[in-house]
């Protein structure tokens, strides 16, 4: 990619960010239902670490066994860790309620 | 060596020569670094996630914090990273003062964050906010906030003592672009873990 092409792109993946950041700030002040709010927000956060780790960290360039190694081992253990965790914190919960 | 030779030594479906990765070790050491502190991230956030999903009750945050205010160091924080993957393009180019120039800026994004992060910690802990209790009911709300933003904190405090070595570096010309890069995965990756902390601590 050229140098002046390459300043274009981080601009506008910080023009990306800096909408997603104000959208997010914009679902606390509308009346939406909190499973509806809950889902555009983790997407939101979701795409917001995909623009930077893709094209600030230019894990986009990398070779594929790079970006597997490092983004599957990082996503498979936190998905591991959030999976054995919110099942149990919903059962404490139940249980606190009882 | 003979087909069977090379399937016998895995050589038959290595394709990756002397560098896998194709990149230098500095920088595979830095993403390996980089996985192992995202993990760490990712344990203080699940352990705030249990402890959140498991209370019956949780402060309502924009009672507690300003938002546009967390929404102004959110927007420092994405622009400085901007500003630093344009140095690290600069560096690329061999323009090390332009790359310096925009190094700096970075420097000045994560000591506004900082001074930020300053002002809202003196807010809550003048409101009695301490690590073991709060004004706001429940005990780990408040010990998870410090915890949690203070570790980030000390992330961006070394990233900008970093960042201000790597400019006087370039100032003296004992450092290139490969330096630039290494740094700037570093800062990408405080902007990273900020997006997950300003999602799942101020707006969930």
């Amino acid at each position: 990619m050229t140098g002046l092409l390459r300043y274009r792109t981080y601009w506008i993946s910080w023009g990306i960010l800096l909408a997603l950041t104000v959208g997010m700030l914009f679902t606390e002040t509308v009346p939406l239902y909190r499973s509806v709010a809950l889902g555009l927000l983790i997407t939101a956060m979701l795409v917001k670490a995909g623009v930077i780790s893709a094209w600030f960290m230019h894990l986009r360039f990398e070779r594929a066994g790079l970006v597997l190694s490092i983004v599957g081992a990082t996503v498979l253990t936190a998905v591991a860790l959030f999976g054995l965790i919110v099942p149990d914190a919903i059962a404490a919960l139940r249980h606190a309620a009882q | 060596m003979t087909t069977s030779e090379h399937v016998a030594t895995g050589e038959a479906s290595w394709q990756g020569g002397a560098s896998p990765f194709g990149i230098s070790w500095q920088k595979l050491m830095m993403w390996f670094f980089l996985v192992t502190d995202a993990l760490l991230f990712a344990s203080f956030l699940a352990a705030y996630g249990f402890v959140r999903l498991a209370s019956p009750e949780w402060p309502i945050r924009s009672h507690v914090f300003s938002l546009p205010f967390i929404g102004l160091m959110t927007f420092v924080l994405i622009t400085s990273s901007a500003t630093m993957a344009t140095a690290v393009g600069a560096a690329q180019r061999n323009d090390l003062k332009l790359a310096r120039t925009f190094v700096l800026l970075t420097a000045i994004g994560g000591l506004f964050f900082l001074g930020c992060q300053a002002k809202e910690w003196t807010g809550l802990i003048l409101e009695g906010a301490r690590l073991t209790s709060n004004p706001w009911g429940v005990p780990a709300f408040a010990s998870f906030f410090f915890m949690i933003t203070g570790f980030h904190g000390t992330h961006v405090a070394i990233g900008v003592t970093v960042l201000l070595i790597l400019a006087a570096r370039l100032r003296k010309g004992t450092s290139n672009a490969a330096g630039v890069e290494l740094v700037d995965l570093y800062w990408h990756f405080v902007d990273l873990v900020w997006v997950f902390i300003f999602t799942c601590f101020y707006l969930i």
